[in-house]
C-alpha cells in the first residue's frame, strides 16, 4: 500500500474531531465507559440532592416549636406542629379546598385543553394552526401575577364585564373575590400547559384510525370516547398530572381573585413563615402538601401510569 | 425693563430643600459625630428596609434626603415587605452573615419579636433621645432595642356617598345588611380585633384571657362576606367602587384621598387600636456602618426630621411641639390631646406579641370556614 503523501492533511472537521476525542479520552478514559450512564445523571443527582437536603432541614424545623418569649425555635424535637396543624379546623377547610380545587381544576381544564389541542393537531389551514399556537403561546408572555391583575380590571364591580351586562339593563354584580374567580382564574392559568402536553399525545394518532373507525360506521361521538380518549390517555394523564400539581401548590391566583378568604395551603405556609413568624408550623404544613401532592401522584401512577410524562418508559 | 422677580425652577427648588434639610440636620447632630476627626469611615450608602407609596416618599423628604445632603452617604430604600425581611435579617444573624439591611422600619409589635430574639443593636445612646415623648421608648423591653417614631390609628374608612347622613358612628356599621359583600379588613384581622371585643360587648381588660366577645363580632362580621387584603389593595377596592367601608390606618385612607379617591374616616364610639412603628438596627453590621445607621435614626427622631417625615405620614411623631398637618387639625386619627388618647385602644405590645399569632389564627378560622 502506497505510503500516503508528506503533505496530505487530513480534512479539518476530521482533526477537529479527533482533537476532541482525544480530549474526551482524557477526561473520561475509556476504561470508564461502563459509567458513562452514571455521568450523564450526576447533575440530575446534584439537584435532586440539593432539593433533599432543604427538604431534611425543613423537615427538623417542622420538628421545632416557637417559643414565642424569645421567639427562638426549640432545642428540642417533638410532634407538636404537626398535631396543630391536624387538630386546627382552618387548615382542614384550606387542605379540602386546595385538593378539591385542584381536581376540579384539572377536570375543567382537560375538558377545555382537549378540543384546542385536537384543533391544533387537525386543522388543516396554516394560518388557523399559527393562529391558535398564538393565542396559546401569548398568555406564556405574561405572567401569573399580571393575568390575575387583568382578571381583576376585566371581572371588577366597574369592569369590562360588567361594564358590557349594565348595556342590557342587568345591574353590576360581584363576579370576584370567592372561589369561582379562583377556580376560573387558575382554568385560565393552566390551559396552555395542558394543550402543549396533550399536542404530542394526539399528533401520535393516525388520523387514519379516525376514518377507519368512521367507515365502520361509528359516530363522531363514539370515535372519540372508544377511539381519540383511549389513545390519548397518556397525554391526558400527563398534562392531568401537571395541572394538578400546579393548582395544589398554587399561591398567587387564590391570594389575588379569592379576596382573602379563599385561601390554599400555600397561602396558610406563607402566613406561617412569613405573617406570624412560625416557621416550624410553616415547614410542618409545607412538608405535609409535598407529602399529601406525592401520595396522590403516586396513586395515579400506580393506576394509570405515568402517561407522556413515562417518555416512552415501561408504564 | 422687566421686574426682576426671581422665578426658582424646580432644580433650584430641590437644590434649596435639601440644603435647608442639610442645615437642619448638621443643626441637630451634634457637632462631635459629623466633624469628629475619630469618626468611623462613612460607606457609600445605608439600606433602609421602608414601605411604598406616600409612606417612602415621607420618609425620603423627612429623613433620607436631608441625610444624605449633610452626611454625604446615599440611602438606598429597600422596599421588600416588613414580614418578609423579617426571616432573612434573622438567617442573617443566625448564620454570622452582615444582614440585607442596615435599619428596619417596622412595626413596633414585629420589631418587638426580633428584639426578644436578640437580633437587635441597642439604640440607648442615641443623642436625641433625650428629646423624644414616652411614645418612643418600647414598652417591656429593656432599653431601645427599638426606637419607637411615631403612633397611628387604625380607622373606620368609608365613602361618604354610602353614608348620606353623616359618618358611621359604630364599628357596628359594617354589620349593616345594606353592605353585604363591601367591606373590607386586613387579611389577618389586624387592627380590628378591639374594637371588635367592645363593640361585641366585651371588656378591653379581658385581653387577652378572653376574647369571646371580639370573636363572636367578627363572626357577625363574616356573615356580610368581607374582602380581606392589604392596604393597596383597599386603595384599589375604594377606587373600583366595590366596597364602602374599610378598617384601615389613616395614613393610607388620606393617601387615597389625596390622589382623588371619595373617602373619609372616623374613630367610632368604641375606640380604634392605636400601635406606633420603629427603626431598629440588626446586628452583624461592620462598625462604621453600625455608627452611621444609628446617626440616621438619630436624626430621624430629630424636631426638624419628625415634622417633616410625620407631615408626609399625616401621623403624630415622638417629639414635642411638633404641628399637626392642616388637612388634620383636630382629627380623631391624629391624636394629640390626652382626652384623644384617651378614646384610642393601645393594648401593650407584650401581650400583642405574646398573642398575635393566636389572634391571626383564630380570625382565619372564622374567615376561612
Amino acid at each position: 500500500m502506497p505510503n500516503p503523501s508528506p503533505d496530505f492533511r487530513y480534512p479539518l472537521r476530521w482533526r477537529l474531531m479527533d482533537g476532541v476525542e482525544r480530549l474526551a479520552d482524557t477526561l473520561w478514559p475509556r476504561s470508564m465507559s461502563r459509567h458513562t450512564g452514571w455521568l450523564f445523571i450526576t447533575p440530575a443527582i446534584l439537584l435532586v440532592g440539593l432539593l433533599v437536603l432543604g427538604l431534611i432541614q425543613i423537615g427538623d424545623a417542622s420538628l421545632r416549636v416557637l417559643d414565642t418569649a424569645t421567639f427562638l425555635p426549640s432545642e428540642d424535637w417533638s410532634l407538636t406542629n404537626y398535631r396543630k396543624a391536624l387538630a386546627s379546623s382552618t387548615y382542614l377547610t384550606v387542605a379540602w379546598r386546595s385538593l378539591s380545587g385542584a381536581v376540579l381544576v384539572t377536570v375543567l381544564t382537560l375538558i377545555l385543553a382537549f378540543p384546542y389541542a385536537y384543533a391544533l393537531v387537525r386543522v388543516r389551514k396554516a394560518w388557523i394552526r399559527k393562529a391558535l399556537l398564538i393565542t396559546l403561546f401569548l398568555p406564556f408572555f405574561i405572567g401569573q401575577v399580571v393575568r390575575a391583575y387583568g382578571w381583576l380590571i376585566i371581572l371588577g364591580n366597574s369592569g369590562m364585564v360588567n361594564e358590557a351586562l349594565s348595556l342590557v339593563g342587568v345591574a353590576p354584580m360581584r363576579l370576584l373575590f370567592n372561589y369561582g374567580a379562583v377556580v376560573f382564574g387558575l382554568v385560565q392559568y393552566m390551559l396552555p400547559f395542558a394543550v402543549l402536553l396533550l399536542v404530542p399525545a394526539l399528533t401520535a394518532i393516525p388520523e387514519e384510525t379516525e376514518t377507519a373507525a368512521g367507515s365502520l360506521g361509528a359516530s363522531w361521538p363514539r370515535i372519540l370516547w372508544h377511539v381519540l380518549l383511549p389513545m390519548a390517555k397518556p397525554g391526558l394523564i400527563g398534562a392531568g398530572l401537571v395541572v394538578f400539581t400546579l393548582t395544589l401548590t398554587d399561591f398567587a391566583v387564590p391570594a389575588m381573585l379569592g379576596g382573602g378568604s379563599q385561601d390554599y395551603i400555600a397561602n396558610a405556609i406563607y402566613d406561617q413563615f412569613f405573617r406570624t413568624a412560625d416557621q416550624g408550623l410553616g415547614s410542618a404544613l409545607a412538608l405535609m402538601l409535598v407529602a399529601a401532592g406525592s401520595v396522590l401522584v403516586g396513586l395515579v401512577f400506580m393506576v394509570f401510569g405515568a402517561g407522556t410524562l413515562a417518555m416512552g418508559g415501561r408504564k | 425693563m422687566s421686574n426682576p422677580v426671581y422665578r426658582p425652577n424646580r432644580r433650584a427648588l430641590l437644590r434649596g430643600t435639601a440644603a435647608a434639610g442639610a442645615a437642619a440636620l448638621i443643626g441637630t447632630l451634634p457637632a462631635r459625630r459629623l466633624m469628629a476627626q475619630d469618626a468611623p469611615a462613612k460607606p457609600a450608602e445605608i439600606i433602609v428596609r421602608a414601605w411604598g407609596g406616600s409612606w417612602v416618599d415621607a420618609l425620603k423628604k423627612g429623613v433620607s434626603d436631608p441625610f444624605t445632603a449633610a452626611t454625604g452617604i446615599q440611602v438606598r430604600h429597600d422596599l421588600t415587605e416588613d414580614n418578609e425581611i423579617q426571616p432573612k435579617v434573622w438567617a442573617a444573624v443566625a448564620q454570622g452573615r452582615v444582614p440585607p439591611i442596615h435599619i428596619n422600619w417596622d412595626t413596633t409589635t414585629n420589631a418587638t419579636k426580633s428584639a426578644l430574639r436578640g437580633v437587635t443593636e441597642d439604640l440607648s445612646d442615641l443623642s436625641n433621645l433625650a428629646n423624644t415623648t414616652e411614645l418612643a421608648k418600647p414598652v417591656g423591653l429593656d432599653g431601645y432595642p427599638i426606637v419607637n417614631t411615631y403612633g397611628y390609628v387604625y380607622v373606620l374608612a368609608y365613602r361618604p356617598e354610602a353614608f348620606p347622613d353623616g359618618a358611621p358612628t359604630s364599628w357596628k356599621a359594617l354589620l349593616d345588611p345594606k353592605f353585604k359583600g363591601r367591606i373590607a379588613l386586613y387579611n389577618d384581622g389586624i387592627g380590628f380585633h378591639f374594637p371588635a371585643q367592645v363593640a361585641g360587648g366585651g371588656k378591653l381588660e379581658d385581653i387577652p384571657g378572653n376574647m369571646q366577645a371580639a370573636w363572636d363580632f367578627i363572626a357577625q362580621v363574616k356573615q356580610q362576606q368581607p374582602l380581606l387584603g392589604e392596604d393597596p389593595d383597599f386603595t384599589a377596592w375604594f377606587q373600583n367602587g366595590e366596597i364602602d367601608l374599610a378598617c384601615t390606618i389613616s395614613t393610607n385612607a388620606r393617601e387615597a384621598k389625596k390622589n382623588g379617591v371619595d373617602l373619609a374616616w372616623t374613630v367610632p364610639e368604641e375606640g380604634a387600636k392605636f400601635d406606633t412603628d420603629g427603626l431598629w438596627i440588626p446586628k452583624g453590621l461592620p462598625e462604621n456602618e453600625l455608627y452611621w445607621a444609628k446617626e440616621y435614626i438619630n436624626f430621624a427622631i430629630s424636631k426638624d426630621a419628625q415634622q417633616v417625615w410625620c407631615d408626609g405620614l399625616g401621623l403624630p411623631g415622638v417629639v414635642p411641639g411638633l404641628t399637626p398637618p392642616e388637612d388634620l387639625v383636630g382629627d380623631p386619627s391624629y391624636p394629640d390631646t390626652p382626652e384623644e388618647m384617651a378614646h384610642l385602644i393601645r393594648i401593650s405590645t407584650k401581650v400583642q406579641v405574646e398573642n398575635e399569632s393566636e389572634w391571626f389564627s383564630k380570625f382565619k378560622e372564622i374567615m376561612q370556614g
